[in-house]
């Protein structure tokens, strides 16, 4: 254990114990660093390096069921205490509730191999600058024109969590990555589209080729043309298909479905989508960017099988949720009392993108944009950001100003084809999917 | 606070720096989250640090740390100082920094009812009299309610290597309720936002009739409105839906640094009508109490009302002391920054459209067939290419020139060139509340924006079905 991290548990451990002195009857408190470069391009030219550095204990008590939780940033003793005696006497003044049975015991944890690379952590900022200026250079070389902006960064963190219950955990990470936006002018006309790599080892990404991935994609979208409304296809890539998929994982949170607010409420067991698609979230794909031992409770993780061939099969649950509905907890809370997905992997289909694009006489191919569903009536009215118009199994011209709508479980149930490729990011799957017979509005 | 912020200024230009500025801060934050009859979860944060910013040569260098002793000050001014000079040589656009007279000042506002004087359970019992109120008028359809009330104070100085020195104390309060209602077969929801520069008084200012009573009512008539059509409609835009608008469509589009960057559309556009003469639109940061007010911005420059767009023609944009150098112009006062531990950079206060002179009633007589649109609830855009989204929480049918079948929440795409271009009635009434905080470039900012009721011919409508 390096002295930094055992320094975290310490403090987490002394701050539990002055919790239940005070009155906690449950605690838990999490503690951690992190420091941050970042480096901007803007207008194809490094733009500004910052950097910042931090320190933060959360400490949350739970009296009679009542939630009381404070944060402090630093490492000032005094402000650490104050801090905990806040904690315990909000949780006093919180009305008491039943529903809170307890937190998580200790369990053996499963180490997920990869989060920390020594070579992310020993990056200085002339090694940051350097990748960024790579991806200007390249940029340029492919379209000399080009407006270029973005960021190449790194974080490194580390952290420990301990309860009133026995849990005593550490945990680093690392993480590295670039988002670059590239814009195109061509007389009255403009490209516009935007690429990212990230990961957790420098090994696993290629920093220096996003700029050339964003130049490639302004061009794609270079003509953008106005269509007519109608009924058709869509095709989401693997950029649209993620948020999409996110989405409807986010929305089997068990709080919003115990508390009635949720589309997905009383559908537990019950068929939501066409059979094509079965959604796993695993928590411990190694080197993953949203992998964990553990939660932000203390909870081990596990894969979780969400949605199986089209029925919701499993809630995401935390610890109150799960001692609500006498169930455990599935290992996605976070230390505030949230619920959340981890990294994301849909079951595959037999058939590449390609044909399954092939395949449209008409409709759209979504490469990038937020088809977001209202939380609780499921109804979706989303704006085409990054599209184009497909005829006869081939791409025709990007399309400006088209939106579709529908309700998510037409579009799940609609879902025809899962594609056999996908984009893999660390820990994450991202597939191309068809959804047939969809209203695309348009401004023709 | 003061002697640490000075000094580093001071060292700053002693190590080099052709200008420098420090920002020391200090935060506190209480919240209350009611939910289904209960107070079950109460939360407070502390939060302090410092953040220095220099500029050397070509390039800017930020560093932040959460301490405020003069070692840590000393080591982020070193880092800031490395990482700009580490960067300088690969700058193709050289920073720079407007000459003005540097400001000297103190913006105290003390909010009308302490938080001492308004104890927790107090506040508790507040939010649970807004979550029966609001159930009782759902009736039994109401299945879940969640009211939240959250305030944070902030203490900081500002000093930078010119002389400017600004002390700020200041609070905010926000306030959210949403109703979920069901039908058994559907589920739909209301919510409401209050936020003001202040604190408790937002608790005492609300009534429930216009807060929760209100996210209720939404809810439920929500569950007999049905989907909205699909296609390109003549609209009536709430003054929500404007808000959205002036803030999304246009005013990220007017912050000089996007302009400044060639990622907006309003590049080389100054001066040239981009709307009916009936159309100016302003960004206001003086504007008593509201939640995108501010006396002094992030760099110390005196906040302001500035015009964007003026009887149609674009006038201005909102500036930093950088992009007023780079554009040879005066500083707006529009450089915020979300915390000390980030950089400042250009953004709205409070938006809005002025008031026209067509009132509601006319402006729907010339609609045969149309939406209108209500409940704005959030919108983004993408200047690099001038598309933008807007989410109406409401709609209804227009047939004839009157208001008719309810619809439920749809969104709406135009381009914002066209959308001001398509503007054809700007009401004669006028609301601003739509207290939220907007994003940009990994920063939030509290604001505010609205404006009348205004027509709008030409938006495509994301429904459900053709109508």
């Amino acid at each position: 254990m390096s002295p930094a991290r055992k320094s975290y548990l310490d403090l987490c451990k002394r701050c539990v114990d002055q919790a239940v002195r005070l009155g906690a009857e449950w605690c838990d408190v999490s503690a951690g660093s992190g420091r941050d470069i970042s480096v901007s391009i803007e207008k194809t030219g490094i733009k500004t390096a910052d950097a910042g550095q931090g320190e933060d204990v959360g400490i949350r008590v739970y009296v009679r069921g009542g939630m009381g939780y404070a944060s402090v940033s630093g490492r000032d003793r005094r402000d650490i205490d104050e801090a905990v005696r806040r904690a315990v006497a909000l949780a006093k003044e919180a009305t008491p509730d039943p529903d809170f049975k307890r937190l998580p015991a200790p369990q053996p944890q499963t180490e997920v191999e990869g989060l920390f690379d020594d070579r992310v952590a020993g990056l200085g900022v002339d090694q940051v600058v350097r990748i960024a200026v790579a991806n200007i250079e390249a940029a340029k070389a492919m379209e000399p024109g080009v407006n270029l902006s973005g960021h190449v960064g790194l974080s490194v963190g580390s952290g420990a969590l301990a309860s009133s219950t026995g849990v005593a955990l550490e945990s680093e990470d690392t993480e590295i990555g670039a988002d670059i936006e590239a814009l195109i002018k061509r007389g009255s006309d403009t490209g516009y589209f935007y690429e990212f790599d990230f990961g957790r080892h420098l090994a696993d990404c290629r920093l220096e080729d996003v700029a050339a991935g964003a130049v490639a994609g302004a061009r794609r979208f270079l003509g953008a043309r106005r269509i007519g409304s109608g009924r058709m296809t869509l095709v989401l890539g693997p950029l649209a298909s993620y948020g999409f998929l996110a989405g409807i994982v986010s929305a089997a949170n068990a709080e919003s479905i115990q508390r009635g607010r949720s589309y997905l409420c009383g559908k537990l067991g019950s068929r939501i989508a066409s059979p094509h698609l079965t959604i796993v979230d695993d928590g411990l794909v190694p080197r993953g960017i949203h992998s964990g031992a553990h939660d932000g409770e203390g909870t081990r993780r596990r894969p979780l099988t969400v949605i199986e061939k089209g029925t919701l099969a499993n809630l995401l649950h935390n610890s109150y949720t799960a001692g609500k509905a006498s169930t455990e907890s599935t290992g996605h809370g976070s230390h505030g009392g949230g619920i959340g997905p981890t990294n994301l992997r849909p079951v595959l289909g037999d058939r590449p993108a390609a044909e399954l694009l092939r395949d449209v006489k008409e409709g759209i191919f979504l490469e990038s944009g937020e088809i977001r569903a209202d939380p609780a009536s499921g109804d979706i009215s989303a704006s085409i950001d990054f599209g184009f118009l497909v005829r006869g199994g081939e791409i025709v011209h990007p399309v400006e100003s088209a939106m579709l709508g529908g309700n998510i479980f037409d579009l799940l149930e609609r879902l025809d084809a899962v594609s056999s490729d996908a984009r893999e990011e660390p820990g994450v799957l991202m597939p191309t999917l068809r959804i047939q017979d969809v209203q695309i509005a348009g401004s023709e | 606070m003061e002697t640490l912020a000075k000094h580093l200024c001071d060292l700053a230009t002693r190590r080099g720096a052709d200008f420098a500025d420090v920002r020391v801060l200090h935060r506190s934050g209480e919240s209350v989250l009611v939910q289904d009859g209960r107070a079950d979860k109460l939360a407070a944060s502390t939060d302090r640090g410092i953040g220095v910013r220099v500029l050397v040569g070509r390039c800017w260098g930020f560093a932040s740390a959460d301490s405020l002793t003069r070692r840590r000050g000393e080591r982020c001014l070193g880092d800031a100082l490395e990482l700009a000079r580490a960067s300088e040589a690969f700058v193709s656009d050289p920073a720079a920094i407007a000459d003005v007279a540097p400001v000297v000042a103190e913006e105290r506002r003390e909010p009308e009812v302490a938080a001492a004087a308004m104890p927790v359970k107090d506040r508790i019992a507040r939010l649970l009299d807004y979550e029966r109120l609001g159930r009782q008028a759902g009736g039994s359809a109401i299945v879940n309610a969640l009211v939240s009330y959250s305030e944070a104070s902030s203490e900081g100085v500002l000093a930078n290597s010119r002389g400017a020195f600004i002390r700020t104390t200041n609070r905010r309060a926000v306030m959210t309720c949403l109703m979920v209602a069901s039908d058994g077969k559907i589920l739909q929801r209301g919510t409401e936002h209050r936020g003001i520069v202040g604190g408790a008084e937002l608790l005492r200012q609300t009534e429930p009739e216009t807060f929760s009573v209100r996210a209720a009512r939404k809810a439920t008539a929500l569950l007999k409105a049905g989907p909205a059509p699909a296609g390109r409609f003549t609209v009536i835009f709430h003054p929500s839906i404007t808000g959205l608008l002036v803030h999304e469509a246009l005013g990220h589009n007017a912050e000089a640094d996007a302009v400044w960057a060639g990622q907006s559309i309003l590049e080389g556009r100054l001066g040239d009508d981009l709307a009916a003469p009936a159309v100016s639109i302003y960004d206001d940061s003086t504007v008593p109490g509201d939640f995108g007010s501010f006396a002094y911005d992030s760099e110390g420059t005196p906040g302001r009302r500035r015009t964007i767009i003026e009887g149609g023609r674009l006038v201005g944009f909102l500036h930093s002391l950088e992009t007023a150098a780079k554009f040879k112009t005066e500083p707006t006062g529009s450089a915020r920054a979300q915390s000390y531990d980030c950089r400042p950079i250009v953004r709205m206060s409070n938006t809005y459209m002025g008031r026209g002179t067509v009132p509601l009633a006319e402006m729907l007589r010339g609609v045969e067939r149309g939406i209108y649109l209500e409940d704005g609830h959030w919108g983004y855009v993408f200047v690099q290419k001038g598309q933008f989204i807007c989410h109406a929480g409401q709609a209804h049918r227009i047939e004839k020139g009157a208001i008719g079948e309810p619809l439920r929440d749809v969104s709406i795409s135009s381009m914002t060139l066209d959308t001001l271009r398509n503007i054809d009635a700007v009401g004669d009434d006028f609301e601003m509340k739509m207290p939220g905080m907007c994003g940009k470039h990994g920063q939030s900012a509290p604001t505010n924006c609205g404006g009348p009721h205004v027509r709008v011919a030409d938006v495509v409508v994301g429904g459900q079905h053709t109508a």
